[in-house]
């Protein structure tokens, strides 16, 4: 079996697995980053999305092939210890019920932010338009992430 | 180590801390009159480190449970909410009735953990008394202390040891409403930070040290049953180890998620036709419909029943449907499993602990004492996870192999194989007399009663009592009509059925809600005007509290959350062209009363897939009782306007025995694009003393006001969900 050698979180990872295998199931079951959560398998859904190069995909989607040589930042390494704009208004605004999605959605929300730094209702909408989340907890990612614009706006880090 | 008999069993931590036992229910109270021994099933501990730790029974899906009962401990105690660990109680002889459903656990938990959280601080406070040599009522706590005369403090932990040897007082002061820190304040969620740095730990994240992962096999249409395998293809998948027949179905097992799924796909199994395998569930609403063509068993009747629609100047009848439904919690349901030595370890994140070490104690032939279960945080539950299929699976998985294994079931097998929410028809008739008042009401309901897979016998498909517990929203409405009568036809179907958000209320209230609409709107009334005089705004005559079917209906709380949800939304001024409101309320069996408005607009740009509507306002009024936290009521709120906006945009539907909506692309969840403008939620006072429901109640009116406003709004009025989206544009 070819190894497939890709950066998650700032570590160079080796990883011996069929290089069929969606990136979701490399970060879950090889590297145990459970933090990336699997809902749908067929990218319908978000909860699995990480950041490429800085950049949202859905990591069921992306086989390990394909990642080899790549930089992938997953909730776990969005920050340190919880400090990103978004993780901090996520909080503040009590947006997770029980909380699933919420890596997928906070991770696209981060992108976004880091392309615009003051989205409209509208560009956060449909920015994270195809996350699912069946606790309907839409409204306070809108207010949570106009909240992280305002922080990060007033100093903080994208 | 002492004991309050009735309530309270006080002990010493190893360590020096202080464990105070308790009892979760008033289960106590007939136990001690019985003389039976006291036996806590929760439990406070305060560590000589003035860490909190609660061990909690009751599982978190996203409803808050853990940081509301956190929050009424801490109130009484008197420690910062941040001091306060939760502990995921597994069950055990301590643990004998854990479990999380109904919309109750922050009822039931509400007199508990305030006597307990109280003692405990009264027992605290009373050793500092005794250390200082001065009167306990000279001292105070602050947070996480007791304060004494002339500048004394003490911090609890040091305290915990010499508060364990005292005795706890008969009746602990629990402090005035007045004085409160904590409930009826906004806190953040407990579990929060965990969430959003991705430590939370769910079902599927269990991970142990060897662990294989498995996926079954499974019937691909009801009634097929397995008449032989070939797994050659599978095994021959790299990191597939082994395929084996277990109840149900196939077992793939492998050494990681995406090789068992591609081992199952490369699966051959020969699957015999049995009953069912034709299932349509158009043909079944037909049925449903023919159903309530005729009324069934009565399961209420006032008056004269249905007989008095004869005497009635006037009579409006309209039939109603609902459809199945799956769960769809973003996280598939899964289980992790252990066995070996005579032992099982079962990692779930169930909402029946109790079932899944019962069952698979019985599925193993090991004593109960043999199994531990492990509840994590589940990503949704909705009352999938009080089926304990999976759990079991797990087992019948692990038994098998030497290993540790964690079942996962795909989104499709989440979608298709779970159990669902019953489709049902509903056919109601009111009688009017010459003034235009409601003198009849007949409310026929046709489904199928089943609950979590357990076939009702044959009698229990007779009984009205039976039948009427399978009727919330019928046969406990809470309308003063002079004469009423509500029936129940079964209509057997080989879908799956088990408990969903609000169980077998969405149904009824929409059907209900909505042909109240129609009579006001028949009658000339105005709808808000026509459900006052129904709950006896102008008339004293009708009885405040009326007690339907075992439920119990406060008419006054009833008629405010109504009252209040029309002031916010401002029900009396005019709209302008082109919006509409509809209007409608519920009070859910826990006592929890709700009223929707909304209002709607057509939708200026229409993309493929979407309503032609937009849902510019959505105004909630909730009274349910004392308020622990107000945002975690908006919270929830909130949830219960996007869960029904889900049921009115989709379904699970039924063609050759087998779902059609097998993955999110077809199973329809509302979604940012489909967001209300605005809303809001109002909180209304009552003088209530307990915190009651919220998680399910918060669902049943929302859809049949959607129906009521887009009913003004286009003229053409959705009887049935999910909404015909071409019949509204």
């Amino acid at each position: 079996m070819a190894e497939v050698t890709l950066t998650v979180n700032g570590v160079r990872r080796a990883v011996g697995a069929d290089p069929g295998t969606p990136l979701l199931w490399v970060l879950r079951d090889e590297l145990g980053l459970t933090g990336t959560k699997y809902g749908c398998g067929e990218g319908y859904c978000g909860s699995c999305t990480v950041l490429e190069e800085g950049a949202p995909v859905r990591s069921c989607q992306v086989p390990l092939a394909q990642a080899a040589g790549k930089r992938y930042t997953t909730i776990e390494g969005l920050s340190n210890d919880g400090s990103h704009p978004a993780q901090r208004a996520w909080l503040e605004q009590n947006v997770s019920q029980c909380g699933f999605c919420q890596p997928g959605m906070i991770l696209e929300a981060a992108a976004l932010l880091a392309r615009r730094a003051n989205p409209t209702e509208e560009e956060i909408a449909s920015a994270l338009g195809d996350h699912l989340c069946r606790c309907g907890s839409y409204p306070r990612i809108l207010s949570a992430v106009r909240l992280a614009a305002r922080r990060a706006a007033a100093g903080g880090r994208p | 180590m002492s004991t309050r008999r009735d309530f309270l069993k006080v002990s010493l931590l190893a360590g020096g801390g202080l464990l105070v036992g308790f009892r979760w229910t008033e289960a106590a109270e007939g136990a001690a009159a019985a003389g039976v021994p006291f036996r806590p099933n929760a439990w406070v501990r305060i560590e000589a480190d003035g860490r909190v730790v609660l061990v909690v029974g009751k599982t978190e899906m996203g409803q808050g449970v853990r940081t509301a009962l956190a929050k009424i401990l801490a109130e009484e105690l008197d420690v910062d909410l941040d001091r306060v660990e939760i502990e995921q109680a597994s069950p055990g002889p301590e643990y004998t009735d854990l479990g999380t459903g109904g919309s109750s656990s922050s009822m039931d938990g509400w007199d508990p953990l305030r006597a307990a959280g109280a003692s405990a601080r009264a027992l605290l406070v009373a050793a500092a008394a005794a250390r200082w040599g001065v009167d306990a009522s000279g001292c105070r706590t602050e947070p996480g202390r007791v304060l004494g005369p002339e500048g004394r403090a003490a911090a609890y932990g040091e305290l915990a040891a010499e508060a364990a040897a005292r005795t706890p007082p008969e009746t602990p002061p629990l402090k005035p409403a007045a004085e409160r820190r904590l409930i009826g304040r906004r806190v953040q969620r407990l579990d929060g930070p965990a969430i959003v740095t991705g430590r939370a730990r769910y079902g599927l994240d269990v991970r142990l040290p060897g662990m294989r992962f498995a996926v079954v096999a499974r019937p691909p249409r009801f009634g097929d049953r397995l008449a032989g395998f070939d797994s050659t293809g599978a095994l021959a998948v790299d990191g597939v180890e082994d395929c084996f027949a277990i109840p149900g179905g196939i077992a793939v097992v492998a050494r990681s998620t995406w090789a068992a799924l591609a081992g199952r796909r490369a699966l051959v199994a020969d699957w015999r036709a049995g009953a069912g395998g034709d299932f349509a569930s158009e043909a079944h609403a037909r049925a449903l419909r023919e159903a309530v063509a005729e009324a069934g068993v009565t399961t209420r009747r006032d008056g004269a029943g249905r007989a008095a629609l004869a005497g009635a100047a006037r009579r409006l009848h309209a039939v109603y449907e609902y459809p199945f439904a799956a769960h769809g919690a973003i996280e598939p349901v899964a289980a992790t499993a252990r066995v070996e030595s005579g032992r099982c370890e079962i990692w779930s994140p169930t909402q029946t602990p109790n079932a899944v070490q019962a069952f698979a104690a019985r599925t193993l032939a090991l004593p109960p004492d043999a199994v531990t279960v492990h509840v994590t945080l589940a990503g949704g539950g909705f009352g999938r996870r009080l089926g304990w299929d999976f759990d079991l699976e797990a087992v019948e998985v692990a038994r098998r192999i030497d290993a540790p294994v964690q079942l996962v079931w795909s989104r499709e097998d989440d979608l298709v194989h779970g159990y669902f929410q019953a489709a049902s028809a509903h056919r109601l008739e009111a009688g009017l007399d010459a003034s235009g008042r409601v003198v009849a009401w007949d409310h026929r309901k046709a489904s199928t009663p089943h609950n979590a897979r357990r076939r009702p016998s044959r009698e229990q498909l007779a009984d009205p009592q039976f039948l009427a517990g399978s009727s919330w929203g019928v046969n406990d409405q809470p309308y003063a009509f002079p004469a009423v009568e509500t029936s129940y036809r079964v209509v057997e179907a080989p879908v799956p059925i088990g408990p969903w958000r609000s169980v077998f209320a969405p149904s009824s209230v929409f059907a209900r809600e909505s042909f109240l609409d129609e009579v006001a709107l028949a009658s000339g009334r105005d709808p808000l005007a026509l459900r006052l005089e129904l709950l006896g705004a102008d008339d004293a005559g009708v009885p405040r509290i009326a007690e339907p079917g075992g439920a119990r209906v406060d008419r006054l709380r009833l008629r405010r959350v109504l009252e209040t949800a029309a002031e916010r939304s401002e029900w009396s001024r005019p709209l302008p062209a082109g919006r509409a409101r509809g209007l409608a309320a519920d009070v859910f069996h826990t006592e929890t009363y709700v009223a929707h408005v909304v209002e709607v607009a057509p939708r200026a740009r229409r993309r493929p897939g979407e309503p032609p509507f937009t849902i510019e306002r959505v105004v909630v009024a909730i009274d349910c009782g004392v308020v622990i936290d107000p945002d975690g009521v908006a919270q929830q709120a909130e949830s219960g306007v996007y869960w029904s906006l889900s049921n009115v945009l989709g379904e699970t539907s039924f063609a050759r025995g087998r779902a059609r909506e097998e993955n999110f692309d077809a199973f329809r969840i509302a979604t940012f694009a489909d967001r209300p403008r605005a809303i809001e939620t109002h909180l209304v006072p009552n003088d209530d003393e307990r915190p009651h429901g919220l998680g399910e109640p918060v669902v049943n009116s929302f859809a049949p006001a959607l129906a009521n406003a887009l009913a003004r709004l286009t003229g053409q009025r959705p009887r049935r969900l999910p909404f015909d989206l071409a019949a509204l544009g």
